[in-house]
């Protein structure tokens, strides 16, 4: 296979003098320098999100954790094992808050084998409970990328078509162990559409680079904590849907909250599904969501139904999701100083007074904001706090 | 045979508003609240239950019953039973009877109208509130801090003994000093005291308002009217730093008062016959930023205390220098920083001061570096625990004030007696072989008196 | 023995957001009702000083929500001009009459703005950019967070005031907001002058703030004080109005209908209560999923 990578690795670059970069101010100081690299950064990261492609909203993803003996390395403390665990945590967390109607498992590979730890499902508190049970268990052997790779498979095969598949691989050691040819499993991989990303804990691994290429997936190394933290969360949001996957319309409930005292039912109370397992008392009570296809009751969504299989929603849930398919439009750079105004330019969002050399304007609003509510209004709010009060411009409908 | 044994602990202690107010009669208070200030003063010191009882009652005009009360929180009975006492002390509301006779509570009038003036408006202005004419000299905020801070010091200065800057204290300041114990005088040349050391590791905000308190307590004997001068302490702390006001209208205490308070550092005053002033950072939010504010707002902290009981300080001040060697081991001075150690005999030494293991920590996070505050909690807890231990060392001691009874007889006798004291659960201490017990104080004249019906019996 | 002092300097910031539709305002001065504009005004100036009153660490932002624009009513964006900032000349509070008399003079240039327009304007609607509001109250409060010293902290809420319709058209920007509002651990509360809103409803559940809809025109001061005035920290303390049932089913965006079943697009999510083949919102055309699987299979045998 020829080396289509045009970029080539780092090492073979020119060298780069980084320190060139930084200048120091009147006083001595690089901190405004650094500031300023560093805002361009961010800057550049949210430039970079494509938007007005098609996402696959409804994920199905499989996460394979390496439990080889590479996993008890202590370069990420405490050993790179625990890390990777309590990092998945917020991962977990963080998935299920932007992709409320999508689903997740999780899959250890050690000893050549790979096992399943919990199935495709969409309770967070499952997964992370999983997770936690994990710590304890030891790292073993070696891995299995292809055993892996076709345990995943087996289940996502099954998925319908509209679903976005997945399989996301935490990988710390540098070999596997596989009973065949793996490159037969990748061919398998891109076959059935499922996109395969790696994030690579301790090198780059030519293997999980053409895994990654092949299936329309993302391969990273990470650098250090901080680094793995920012490359899981890349994986947080939904990716562009391949061509390949269908469209269709799915079929959901919306069930009603019920209170205690709603008074023209009946009450009795009853055992909610979530905790028929559990044998404690919890769930044993009057209020509660009830699927509106069979009446079995939940404490709480999202939740597929145990006795019909409905999807069971609300609509905050979906709402969730809005932002990543109509994400506000990036905002433009001008100087400060070729805006007229009669006194201060004041950023139209938080009102303070803006000294830096650059404004950020809103095309189609046309308020000017700080690069604070810039980075804040893509980041975290995700709507334009110009746009949003200005009666023109309300244009897409939604929900209500 | 009975013994008395005694003890007593000295500890500097920094009342807050509200128990200053307590102690004051009911008509001074009464007085005081004449003045929408002195109310908002008061309701910001409330306890927080309290402060939305005020609320809920503010614009209702009768007595509201103690039972409607009682409903509008669902607190632990002890909170409620507190907020409603706070008020009562502070005779922000008191009891009355409702027409049917069911008890109630009504708002006191006058803080009433006050609060409402305060927050509503109408009624007359504050004293001196007059627009001024632009200030020709007029002060910005850095200057004003500095000002104040160059005051302060001066005071701490003077009583660490220091000759760096005293010329300008004068005798209003020792008297207080003197009068407050945190000085005496020592063979005609006052000196500092163990209570001094105290007040000098408390912060700023806490020190003004402990020698203010002092200060309050010798108006009187200057012919000068409390009421007078705490209104307008009161309004001093609700105005506006860097905002010029006019002296028009105050009366000749008030006059007098400003004066003294320029002297410490609240006010700034370009001459005395100047008719306008500048509230300092020291003065604004006194009374009510005082409780809660632990870090000194107006100067960035200096000290970095590290695990291994290094203590850094960057400061050339010889004043800070002073305080941190009276808790630490000096090791090196350089131009803009100190660095110094804490051990167990330094520690020791300021703990024999009448220093306290609290203070000397409150006094190094309220003064940490803006780079520690950044931990949590803010001094690493191994010193801490460290320092309180060595506090602990020293209080191997406990001290129980008792009566010892001894010479017994018999040991029937000294057993019938200890038994009995057991029963009642006041003795402390027994020695059968030598026929010694002690009671507690409280229990000797029942122990005495059991003893003496035992004699007559027998 | 008691611990070091750890507790910090806490500041609480009230942004509350303030209604101004001047259709629905218009209508209520027409049925002669006693909730006027001015009456509403007069009672939230009382509940920001309150809040200012109750501590001096305490913060204040008044937002008011518009037809057609968002503004700051205090703090206000323009410098203060010293006649602004002129001592008052009765026994008010100088903070507390600084407050009032920017909340009335930008309040006064927002209606006189409107009014100027009013001519050559269209049809007012009769329902107000609330998410514009929020999303600026949130950027303030962001940035109040940022420049909050080290060693102090700052919890806000936001207190939306609202009169006229909800406005469906903002349905995205809304819940945008009281997401970000949920992360960001600001509390919503939501002071209802007339008709229920559901969309409110949902931000105050989602946030765990407090939504009232006042009964009584005449008693909106002495709720806002005792409902709105505790901070959410204090709350647990007050005996409150119990916690409204929030209806979080959907409506489909067909017939905006609330449905129990619906069919929501794989693509762009919208909700339809019946099965048809193209989404109206972003063009995809479906495929019927039932004998899907069959068909696939049966190409690829040969």
């Amino acid at each position: 296979m020829a080396d289509d990578d045009d970029k080539g690795y780092r090492w073979e670059t020119e060298y780069e003098k980084t320190w060139e970069e930084l200048q120091e101010d009147e006083s001595g100081s690089l901190q405004a320098s650094v500031n300023d690299i560093l805002h361009r950064a961010k800057r550049r990261q949210l430039l970079e999100k494509v938007t007005n492609v098609r996402l696959g909203m409804m994920r199905h993803l499989f996460v394979v954790i390496d439990f080889s003996l590479a996993m008890a390395d202590q370069d990420l403390k405490p050993t790179r094992h625990l890390a990777t665990l309590k990092l998945l945590e917020y991962f977990v967390e963080e998935y299920f808050d932007q992709n409320p109607i999508s689903q997740l498992g999780i899959i250890i590979s050690l000893n050549k084998r790979a096992e399943k730890i919990t199935e495709l499902g969409g309770n967070p508190r499952r997964h992370i409970k999983a997770l936690q049970d994990l710590t304890s268990r030891a790292c073993q052997g070696e891995i299995s990328l292809q055993n892996s790779l076709e345990l995943a498979l087996s289940t996502l095969r099954h998925m319908p078509s509209h679903a976005s598949r997945e399989v996301l691989f935490l990988m710390g050691s540098l070999t596997t162990c596989d009973p065949g040819d793996v490159r037969e499993t990748v061919k398998s991989m891109v076959e059935a559409n499922v996109r395969c990303s790696v994030i690579g804990l301790s090198a780059e691994v030519r293997l999980c680079k053409t895994l990654a290429q092949h299936t329309g997936g993302s391969y990273g190394v990470i650098i250090d904590e901080s680094h793995f933290k920012d490359l899981l969360g890349q994986q947080v949001t939904p990716p562009p849907a391949s061509s390949q996957t269908e469209s269709s319309l799915i079929k959901m409930g919306f069930p009603h909250h019920a209170l205690v005292g709603d008074k023209d039912k009946e009450e009795k109370p009853s055992m909610c599904m979530c905790h028929l397992d559990s044998g404690t008392a919890q769930g044993f009570s009057t209020s509660g969501y009830f699927c509106p296809q069979c009446k079995s009751k939940y404490c709480e969504l999202p939740i597929e139904c145990r006795a019909c299989g409905l999807t069971l929603v609300s609509a905050p849930h979906l709402a969730r999701s809005y932002h990543h398919l109509f994400p506000p439009d990036s905002f433009r750079e001008l100087l400060t100083s070729d805006i007229i105004a009669d006194g201060p330019v004041c950023c139209y969002a938080c009102q303070v007074e803006i000294l830096d050399p650059h404004v950020y304007t809103c095309d189609k609003c046309e308020r000017h904001f700080c690069l604070d509510c810039d980075l804040f209004t893509h980041e975290v709010l995700h709507s334009c706090p110009g746009c949003a009060s200005s009666r023109s411009l309300q244009t897409v409908q939604a929900g209500l | 045979m009975a013994t008395t044994i005694a003890t007593k602990a000295k500890k500097l202690a920094c009342k807050d508003l509200h128990s200053f107010l307590r102690t004051l009669p009911p008509t001074v208070l009464d007085h005081l609240y004449c003045h929408p200030a002195t109310c908002l003063a008061v309701f910001r010191d409330l306890p927080e239950l309290s402060r939305h009882y005020v609320m809920r009652i503010m614009f209702v005009e009768q007595a509201v019953a103690q039972a409607v009360v009682r409903q509008w929180s669902t607190a632990p009975q002890e909170e409620q039973l507190e907020a409603a006492a706070a008020l009562m002390e502070l005779r922000v509301w008191y009891e009355k009877p409702l027409p049917g006779g069911m008890p109630g509570w009504l708002l006191n009038h006058v803080f009433r109208k006050n609060l409402h003036t305060a927050l509503l408006g109408g009624g007359n202005p504050w004293i001196g509130n007059k627009d001024l004419t632009i200030d020709k000299y007029a002060k910005d905020i850095p200057f004003l801090d500095k000002y104040a801070l160059e005051r302060w010091e001066c005071v701490l200065h003077f009583m660490v003994g220091s000759n760096q800057g005293t010329d300008g204290v004068n005798t209003d300041i020792t008297d207080v000093l003197l009068h407050s114990g945190l000085m005496r005088v020592d063979e005609g040349e006052p000196s500092i005291t163990a209570e001094g050391f105290q007040f000098l590791l408390m912060d700023t905000s806490s020190q003004v308002w402990f020698f203010l308190l002092q200060y309050l307590d010798t108006v009187q004997s200057r012919g000068m009217d409390l009421v007078e001068c705490l209104t307008f302490l009161f309004q001093l702390s609700f105005s506006t730093l860097g905002k010029d006001y006019c002296t028009e209208g105050m009366s000749e205490n008030q006059l007098r008062f400003l004066q003294h308070l320029r002297e410490f550092g609240l006010v700034y005053q370009r001459k005395r016959k100047s008719h306008r002033y500048y509230p300092t950072r020291l003065a604004v939010n006194i009374v009510s930023g005082l409780s809660k504010a632990a870090v000194d707002t107006h100067r960035p902290g200096f000290i970095v205390v590290e695990t291994n009981y290094r203590v850094y300080a960057y400061t050339d001040s010889p004043l800070q220098i002073a305080l941190l060697a009276l808790f630490c081991d000096m090791l090196y001075r350089f131009p803009n920083m100190a660095a110094a150690n804490l051990s167990r005999t330094s520690v020791r030494a300021a703990l024999s001061r009448g220093i306290t293991a609290d203070q000397i920590l409150h006094y190094l996070q309220s003064h940490a570096h803006p780079e520690m505050l950044k931990n949590s909690p803010v001094v690493p807890p191994t010193i801490t625990d460290q320092v309180k231990l060595w506090e602990l060392e020293r209080d191997r001691f406990k001290f129980n004030d008792g009566v010892m009874y001894n010479q017994f007889l018999s040991q029937a006798d000294f057993e019938l007696l200890r038994n009995y004291a057991k029963d009642m659960n006041v003795l402390v201490w027994e020695m059968p072989e030598k026929r010694v017990l002690i009671v507690t104080k409280s229990g000797h004249d029942d122990v005495k008196r059991f003893w003496k019906r035992q004699k007559a019996s027998s | 023995m008691d611990g070091i002092k750890t507790d910090k300097l806490e500041s609480s910031l009230l942004i509350v957001i303030l209604d101004t539709n001047p259709v629905w305002w218009g209508k209520k001065k027409i049925a002669q009702d006693p909730m006027t504009l001015s009456h509403c005004v007069d009672c939230l100036t009382v509940l920001a000083n309150s809040h200012l009153m109750v501590s001096h660490n305490n913060k204040l932002a008044v937002i008011a929500a518009h037809t057609d624009i968002s503004t700051f009513l205090y703090p206000s964006s323009q410098p203060a001009r010293p006649d602004i900032f002129k001592l008052p000349d009765d026994g008010q509070y100088e903070v507390f009459n600084s407050v009032e008399s920017q909340l009335r003079t930008q309040l006064k240039t927002l209606i006189e703005a409107d009014k100027a327009q009013v001519d050559y304007m269209e049809e007012q609607s009769s329902d107000s950019l609330l998410a514009g509001a929020m999303c600026m109250a949130l950027c303030y409060i962001h940035r109040l967070e940022k420049e909050c010293p080290i060693g102090e902290s700052l919890t806000a809420r936001i207190l939306i005031l609202k009169g006229s319709d909800d406005c469906p058209s903002q349905y995205m920007n809304f819940m945008n907001a009281v997401f970000t509002a949920q992360k960001q651990n600001v509390v919503i509360d939501a002071c209802i002058l007339d008709s229920e809103s559901g969309l409110l409803q949902q931000a105050c559940d989602i946030t765990g703030g407090t939504y009232l809809n006042i009964p009584q025109a005449q008693g909106l001061l002495q709720y806002l004080l005792w409902v709105f005035l505790p901070d959410p920290s204090s709350r647990s303390k007050m005996a409150l109005p119990p916690r409204a049932q929030v209806d979080y089913r959907a409506a489909c965006f067909c017939h905006r209908n609330l449905i129990e079943i619906g069919y929501v697009c794989s693509v762009c999510l919208s909700i339809y209560c019946s099965f048809s083949p193209i989404c109206s919102t972003c063009q995809t055309t479906f495929k019927i999923i039932g004998p899907q699987k069959l068909v696939k299979k049966k190409i690829k045998k040969p």
